[in-house]
């Protein structure tokens, strides 16, 4: 096979399949021209990547909460504003059903009395359980997007660890070359100074 | 790769409920590169932090229209890709020749200065089509596919900018790298 045959930005880009790969090193360990071809190239990829990306000079983050494309009865029922609805409705019912029962004249054998203070204990009841709820969900919502944030950071993290990693190597192959170029030169140096 | 993907996708789904939150995670996951993707297009930092901002307000306005969710990067970089390009246009009349937006120079703190700087110069004396595949491919690190799929336009072209840009960097950055430090 021909050396044109042989992809050699694809290769050092990792775009080829893994049998193609096989056949580049292959073909790699073979011709010399396309070794330093290959180098040539890699050692141009090295010195673009000195150049390392910026942190982002503000955080970009978003306050809006309308659902693209949701529905207005989605909106709003949406997490926000659903257990203040709720605990609005649970307190309009209940001053609702007070109001109207001491309005109407109390049925002679029930005890007004009585009657108002269960509706009181109710209205309490059911507004303690409501915020109960709603605390429970807002401290579940609070973990989960907690866990979320840190699996970002960690991953984050290992990026650039990697990133890192890679630079350093990459950085330190190029010193190494250049180093050996700088061996050579002084060798044939000497050489020329001896003669 | 596989697990960011689905994440990616479900924060996807996430917001396309309205839950804010859910985009801003997939935001910050994303900003890092789009900004730097942005900046070296443009050279500027106010205006790549603006195109960014103004990235992803598209995309969240236009979730709906993700099909896949799981390509929401290279459907991000499209939105970057057409943001970047309209201001490119607006900063340089039609038939005007590109030069070099030297002026606007990054500064890289990174050593050795002087081979950064070089870098930088090399890659914006490419036209910026293949400026753009750079740093799609070295930078960002997408798939031939990806890019094809945020440039819109077939893989062999982006193959083509890529290749050709690459054989000019290696040209460009031959004295810098054979230069004694």
């Amino acid at each position: 096979m021909s050396c044109a045959n042989f992809d050699l930005k694809a290769y050092l880009l990792g775009e080829l399949e893994p049998n193609r790969a096989a056949e580049m090193r292959a073909h790699l360990a073979a011709c010399q021209e396309c070794r330093e071809e290959f180098e040539r190239l890699e050692l141009t990829r090295a010195t673009l990547l000195v150049l390392r990306d910026e942190e982002i000079p503000r955080r970009i983050a978003f306050v809006c909460d309308a659902a693209p494309g949701g529905s207005w009865w989605r909106r709003l029922w949406a997490p926000g504003p659903r257990w203040a609805f709720a605990s609005a409705l649970v307190v309009s019912l209940a001053i609702l059903v007070h109001g109207m029962l001491r309005s109407a004249p109390p049925p002679p054998t029930l005890d007004a009395a009585a009657l108002e203070q269960r509706i009181s204990a109710e209205v309490e009841r059911r507004l303690q359980s409501s915020l109960r709820q709603a605390l429970a969900e807002a401290e579940s919502r609070q973990q989960e997007r907690f866990q979320q944030a840190l699996a970002v950071a960690r991953q984050q993290w290992e990026f650039q660890r990697k990133a890192d990693l890679l630079a350093v190597e990459e950085n330190f192959n190029v010193l190494k070359k250049r180093m050996n170029v700088l061996q050579v030169h002084l060798a044939s140096n000497w050489e020329g100074g001896v003669r | 790769m596989i697990l960011r993907e689905i994440e990616d996708r479900e924060l996807v789904r996430r917001a396309r409920r309205g839950d804010i939150e859910s985009y801003n995670l997939l935001v910050s996951r994303w900003e890092k590169r789009v900004y730097n993707y942005l900046l070296r297009l443009v050279s500027d930092r106010e205006d790549a932090l603006d195109l960014a901002q103004e990235v992803f307000l598209k995309a969240y306005q236009n979730l709906g229209q993700l099909e896949d969710a799981a390509r929401f990067g290279p459907w991000l970089f499209r939105i970057a890709h057409n943001e970047a390009f309209s201001l490119l246009r607006r900063r340089r009349p039609e038939g005007e020749p590109e030069g070099e937006p030297a002026e606007a120079g990054l500064r890289y703190r990174l050593y050795p200065v002087e081979m950064a700087l070089a870098v930088e110069r090399a890659l914006n004396s490419l036209p910026v089509e293949q400026r753009e595949a750079v740093i799609l491919k070295i930078y960002q690190g997408l798939k031939f596919e990806e890019m094809a799929e945020a440039l819109e336009c077939p893989v062999s072209t982006v193959k083509s900018r890529l290749y050709t840009a690459l054989d000019r960097l290696k040209e460009l950055l031959a004295p810098v790298r054979a230069s004694p430090s």
